[in-house]
């Protein structure tokens, strides 16, 4: 049995991503809202961390590296709109830009890590 | 913020993460280990092969995908915000008992306000709804489970935070974070909703409104990834017996309210965004000219089919059920159907009475008034249809009947209330008074909340496999009945009277109606304590189901599917246990309780 069985296998009935994706998604807004940076990252990182993993155990992903680079590059256009939209209102945008920049290079660094210290066929996140 | 509290925020989120990380990753070694049981598992074994397809004790609640189970959670999770929004009420009733503020102040009446109406139609209307579909559809058109079971799993768990963040105003003053409980009215109206002050200042609330538009938000997310669930799951997971023509009448109101909600909820969730973006981001959707009124359209665009997305599947559920205590089919299903149908697209047309007074173009008005009408037709043409369903039937009364023909009398005074609204002369003698609180309440306390019970009783054998105890739930049904049109029929005479709605205090010539009313909602009080104790009490110490016919079904020859597979899985369970003779399942219908079924 490999170690991401998922819908085409046969079907589990247990799933440990959703909670935390339901977790991350109001953390994450919250933070970015209310402009409270550590929040907004933690809950970017939970959020998109959580997506790419529940692709991967339904088979929707092959791999962590194609979702993991997707959210990244996700997150890198976010921030860029964040700082472009900062021009345009009085209210500074620029502390949430770099909360969405650090948690999408926090989740660059995570991909080196993964890519250098896990064996392959091993997902862990 | 200050760096200390910073500095803190960012050691908790990054323990955090550490913990979750290590825990999924824990996970995924129980999981390569459980599997042993791979492979494709015939029909037969199926049930449990499931069982030991989940984890043991909480973390199978935590982490679980099956249909049955999160309908389970939902129900919970609907049952408390119902007990939550009914504790508000009752401190507000307790206020109204006198025509001065005494027990609650005028900021306090609104927050509570606020969130009475929020939580009844967003954390306990929606869920309890979901709760039924879930554990029911997959079930009743025989698919294995929802088509999407991550999703599901995605989006009830989205619904715990959004409460949270939803009533966070509620805690935020005693923990001192400086914001307060918003007191905005459900509606939301602008300006008072995009605070005077500018930003998160403003004394309707705060941060706490931002909180709350982010929690509502979250829950029309939920809402709408549920939706795609439920028409995906009817559309391509059907057995392949169960077709179009055949399809039950609850299946097609769900059917019907997802598309509803398709269409509603991304156009509120986009409304509260810019509302958000008003209140935090220099933004002036509602704040230029017009913008209150755009409001209002975006809202009760949302609003009205919102009120349909809750009473369609509410009607699907009597339309189940009722019928399988009058001994009969149920009367011109087609008709039931297509005015489910009539209903979802006209209540699309109608929003704007709700605007009746705002000064709109009254050639506009003319035509949502006619709209408005036409709306009762279909609803007429269901609630004929339950009454011909019960004309010469075999009717028991058991309490999930009740239920459903207090739904059918409560619904007729909701709805004519409803269609006298919908006449613009009188709407501007009615609106904003109680008159309208009367209305609404009829349909969503007296008709939605009872299908919700008929149904809760009625499936509460096959989901818990123990029956309740009928006299306490006869004892529910008469309080609620009673103190429902005790309530809100006093509230209909107050509306005449000219009271007008959401004040915490009124004139002294309101003051007998008034204690009539809160002595109604004393009652409903008492009922549902008892409604909650027959629960709990019954689900861990009632008599155990063993016929897989506990309503006697086989008898009229409406053993529906639902019913079957208990049977089966009755019978399974007994022929494990080997104790129980065969044929005491096999002949079915043998009355579990005597007074339940005569
Ligand atoms: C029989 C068809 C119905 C008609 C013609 C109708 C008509 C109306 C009208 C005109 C109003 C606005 C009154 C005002 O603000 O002055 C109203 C309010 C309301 N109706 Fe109905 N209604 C009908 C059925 C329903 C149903 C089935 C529900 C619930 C499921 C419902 C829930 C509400 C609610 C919640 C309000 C109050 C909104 C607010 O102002 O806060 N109505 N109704
Ligand atoms: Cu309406």
């Amino acid at each position: 049995m490999d170690e991401n069985p998922g819908l085409s296998d046969q079907y589990r009935k247990a799933s440990p991503w959703p909670i935390f994706i339901a977790l991350g998604l109001p953390v994450s807004e919250i933070g970015l809202v209310f402009d409270i940076f550590p929040l907004a990252v933690g809950g970017l990182l939970l959020f998109c961390g959580c997506i790419a993993g529940i692709l991967l155990e339904s088979n929707y992903a092959k791999t962590l590296w194609g979702p993991v680079l997707t959210m990244i590059a996700i997150l890198v256009a976010f921030g860029a709109a964040l700082l472009v939209a900062d021009g345009y209102t009085e209210i500074g945008l620029v502390t949430r830009a770099y909360a969405v920049f650090a948690s999408a290079i926090i989740m660059s660094a995570g991909l080196v890590a993964g890519k250098l210290f896990v064996p392959k066929q091993q997902a862990s996140v | 913020m200050e760096i200390n509290a910073q500095i803190a925020l960012t050691v908790f989120m990054g323990v955090l993460l550490v913990a979750v990380a290590a825990w999924l990753t824990r996970i995924e070694d129980w999981r390569s280990y459980s599997s042993t049981a791979g492979g494709v598992v015939s029909q037969g074994e199926r049930s449990e092969y499931i069982e030991q397809e989940k984890p043991a004790g909480l973390i199978r609640w935590l982490t679980t995908v099956d249909h049955k189970d999160i309908g389970i959670l939902y129900g919970i999770y609907g049952l408390t915000a119902f007990a939550v929004g009914g504790l508000m009420v009752v401190l507000m009733r307790v206020e109204l008992a006198t025509p001065s503020t005494t027990l609650v102040g005028p900021a306090l009446y609104n927050s509570l306000m606020t969130s009475h109406g929020i939580t009844m139609l967003f954390l306990f209307g929606t869920p309890i709804i979901a709760a039924f579909s879930n554990y029911l559809i997959p079930l009743i058109i025989g698919a294995d489970d929802m088509a999407f079971p991550r999703i599901n799993a995605i989006a009830f768990w989205l619904l715990p935070p959004s409460a949270l963040m939803i009533w966070a105003g509620f805690f935020a003053g005693p923990l001192g974070l400086g914001f307060e409980a918003p007191q905005t009215a459900w509606t939301l109206y602008t300006p008072l909703s995009t605070g005077s002050a500018g930003g998160s200042l403003d004394p309707a609330g705060g941060a706490g409104i931002d909180l709350m538009l982010l929690g509502l938000h979250l829950s029309g997310v939920a809402a709408t990834m549920g939706a795609i669930n439920f028409i995906a799951t009817i559309f391509t997971q059907r057995d392949e017996n169960v077709t179009w023509a055949n399809l039950d009448i609850f299946s097609w109101t769900i059917l019907t309210q997802s598309g509803l909600i398709l269409f509603a909820f991304p156009l509120l969730g986009s409304a509260l965004l810019m509302l958000l973006a008003d209140r935090n981001f220099g933004t002036s959707f509602f704040l230029a000219d017009g913008g209150n009124l755009l409001w209002q359209h975006l809202f009760w665009f949302f609003g009205h089919p919102e009120v349909y997305i809750l009473v369609l599947p509410m009607m699907g559920i009597v339309s189940y059920v009722l019928p399988r205590f009058a001994g009969r089919k149920l009367f011109g299903f087609k008709f039931v159907v297509y005015s489910t149908l009539a209903i979802g697209v006209l209540s699309f047309g109608v929003w704007a009475h709700h605007m009746f007074a705002t000064g709109m173009d009254p050639r506009l008005r003319a035509s949502f008034m006619a709209v408005s009408m036409a709306i009762a037709i279909p609803s007429a043409v269901k609630t004929f249809n339950w009454i011909t369903t019960l004309w010469n039937g075999r009717i028991r009364l058991t309490t999930p009947m009740l239920f459903c023909i207090g739904f059918v009398s409560n619904f007729i005074i909701g709805g004519v209330t409803g269609v006298f609204l919908a006449s613009i002369p009188v709407d501007l003698v009615l609106h904003d008074t109680y008159y309208v609180v009367g209305h609404f309440h009829y349909i969503v306390m007296g008709a939605i909340a009872f299908a919700g019970f008929a149904g809760i009783y009625y499936w509460f054998p096959l989901v818990t496999g123990r029956m309740y105890q009928a006299t306490l739930g006869k004892a529910h049904f008469w309080l609620s009945f009673i103190g429902t049109n005790i309530t809100f029929f006093a509230m209909i005479l107050l509306g005449y009277g000219g009271m007008p709605r959401r004040y915490a205090t009124y004139l002294p010539q309101f003051t007998s109606l008034n204690v009539i009313a809160t002595v109604g909602a004393m009652i409903l009080f008492v009922g549902q304590i008892i409604f909650v104790w027959n629960l709990v009490n019954s689900w861990y110490a009632g008599k155990r189901v063993e016929s897989g016919d506990p309503w006697d079904l086989k008898r009229d020859g409406v053993h529906t599917v639902e019913w079957q597979w208990f049977d089966r899985k009755i019978e399974t369970a007994i022929t494990d246990g080997g104790e129980e003779e065969q044929n005491a399942v096999t002949d079915g219908g043998e009355p579990i309780d005597k007074s339940e079924n005569n």
